[in-house]
């Protein structure tokens, strides 16, 4: 039986998830998800996700969601019989990686999500754009890539080699790049610029956007 | 060499992972920084954290911040070494659930939690309206905890990780709060668990001695 994928394919956290599938080479169905109110059924929060939310991940009789916890059960799941290292072995490295992937949930997310609610969905409603929000977060965006610039000294990747933790942040940094006023945030750092080209020229990237 | 935890007692996310060491049995010492200040200067952002939070752990030469993070480090590295509590069970599916279950902590409780210790107890303004909006989202998240914990001990059933990362929270807003989840069954019984563990008695005598 395919793995399906209930979401959204141009939602951020659809995305972290096709991304992962797409560099663990696996392939998987698209279940998507156009009307909101589908996700709010009483059946929807009862056995897909208690929160009404996408991505779900069936694979098989499994159901789970959550993006991140998707991909390290993919990952961890999948990961032996594929070509790629997306969490290595080394419990070291392995908590370094856990350690960054919390730095995107805490820092890195949160400021670059109320850019992307004002310039992006809220011109989607029609609603105005509130110029204070987009100013406080940038500020806030950029002391964290202030950070992240530094962390990227001499490395292509965050813990050094490519991971998971790099691949969360993508969707994100990729949507403020494409759809908001906000990109040179990430272009006048040369590191964190280096980074994300990186990113983006992979293969599964690739694909994914394409798609 | 002993683990060493740099953090503050009393603070959630240093009590998560005291929580986590004690439930391991993992012995530690507990090294708080001076004051908040502290954290923000710039040796403290160079050499520990370079976003100046707490906790940092130090297991001899390697370091590793962020709460979340350290404890699943402590898990990988050494559950199963000093007694037999499993905080994130072997098998890959109800690996992936704890997981599901710990980002539901993530984003759907701990921010609406955060958000009332600051007002309440942090700046004191409790009548605050992000205060207030605040306890209507908890009580709209307990709401979906009850249904999760039907029929369970635990929120996989039994006792995981995404259990133990939910308590810290709750125990600083319960007392002033406590009609909100004890309206509950299932989440008062789960509470209750997680209140009587050895584990979270053991961090709280930590957070009063210090």
């Amino acid at each position: 039986m395919p793995i399906k994928l209930i979401g959204y394919a141009q939602s951020l956290p659809t995305r972290r998830v096709i991304l992962t599938l797409n560099e663990l080479g696996l392939s998987y169905e698209l279940e998507a998800v156009t009307e909101i109110h589908t996700i709010k059924t009483d059946d929807f929060l009862a056995n897909k996700h208690a929160f009404g939310k996408i991505p779900v991940l069936c694979d098989g009789d499994f159901t789970i969601n959550e993006s991140r916890a998707i991909c390290r059960y993919l990952v961890s799941k999948y990961q032996k019989d594929a070509k790629i290292v997306l969490i290595p072995d080394d419990i070291n490295k392995v908590s370094l990686i856990e350690q960054y992937i919390s730095y995107e949930l805490s820092y890195f997310d949160p400021p670059l999500t109320k850019i992307l609610l004002q310039e992006v969905f809220n011109k989607r409603r029609g609603e105005p754009i509130d110029e204070a929000i987009v100013k406080q977060a940038r500020e806030e965006i950029e002391k964290v890539l202030d950070v992240y610039e530094k962390i990227l000294v001499g490395k292509d990747y965050l813990n050094g080699e490519y991971s998971l933790a790099d691949l969360f942040h993508f969707p994100c940094a990729h949507y403020i790049c494409t759809d908001t006023q906000q990109g040179d945030i990430f272009d006048t750092r040369p590191n964190v610029k280096r980074w994300l080209d990186n990113l983006r020229n992979r293969d599964a990237y690739k694909k994914t956007y394409a798609e | 060499m002993t683990i060493k935890v740099i953090g503050f007692a009393r603070s959630t996310n240093t009590l998560r992972v005291i929580s986590c060491l004690n439930e391991l049995g993992i012995p530690y010492q507990l090294e708080p920084p001076a004051d908040f200040a502290a954290i923000k200067k710039d040796d403290y952002l160079a050499k520990k954290h370079p976003f100046g939070k707490i906790p940092v752990l130090y297991d001899g030469d390697y370091k590793i911040s962020e709460s979340r993070a350290i404890c699943r480090y402590l898990v990988s590295k050494y559950q199963g070494k000093y007694n037999n509590t499993i905080l994130i069970p072997h098998d890959v599916h109800e690996a992936g659930l704890v997981d599901q279950f710990i980002f539901y902590e993530s984003f759907y409780y701990e921010p609406v939690v955060a958000k009332i210790i600051i007002h309440e107890i942090v700046l004191k303004t409790p009548e605050s309206e992000i205060a207030k909006r605040a306890l209507k989202d908890l009580d709209k998240v307990l709401g979906v905890y009850d249904k999760l914990l039907e029929g369970k001990e635990y929120l996989n059933g039994e006792f995981s990780l995404a259990d133990l990362f939910h308590y810290p929270c709750a125990h600083f807003i319960y007392s002033s709060h406590a009609d909100l989840w004890d309206k509950r069954p299932n989440v008062k019984k789960w509470l209750n668990r997680l209140r009587n563990r050895d584990a979270w008695k053991a961090s709280l005598e930590k957070k009063n001695k210090l």
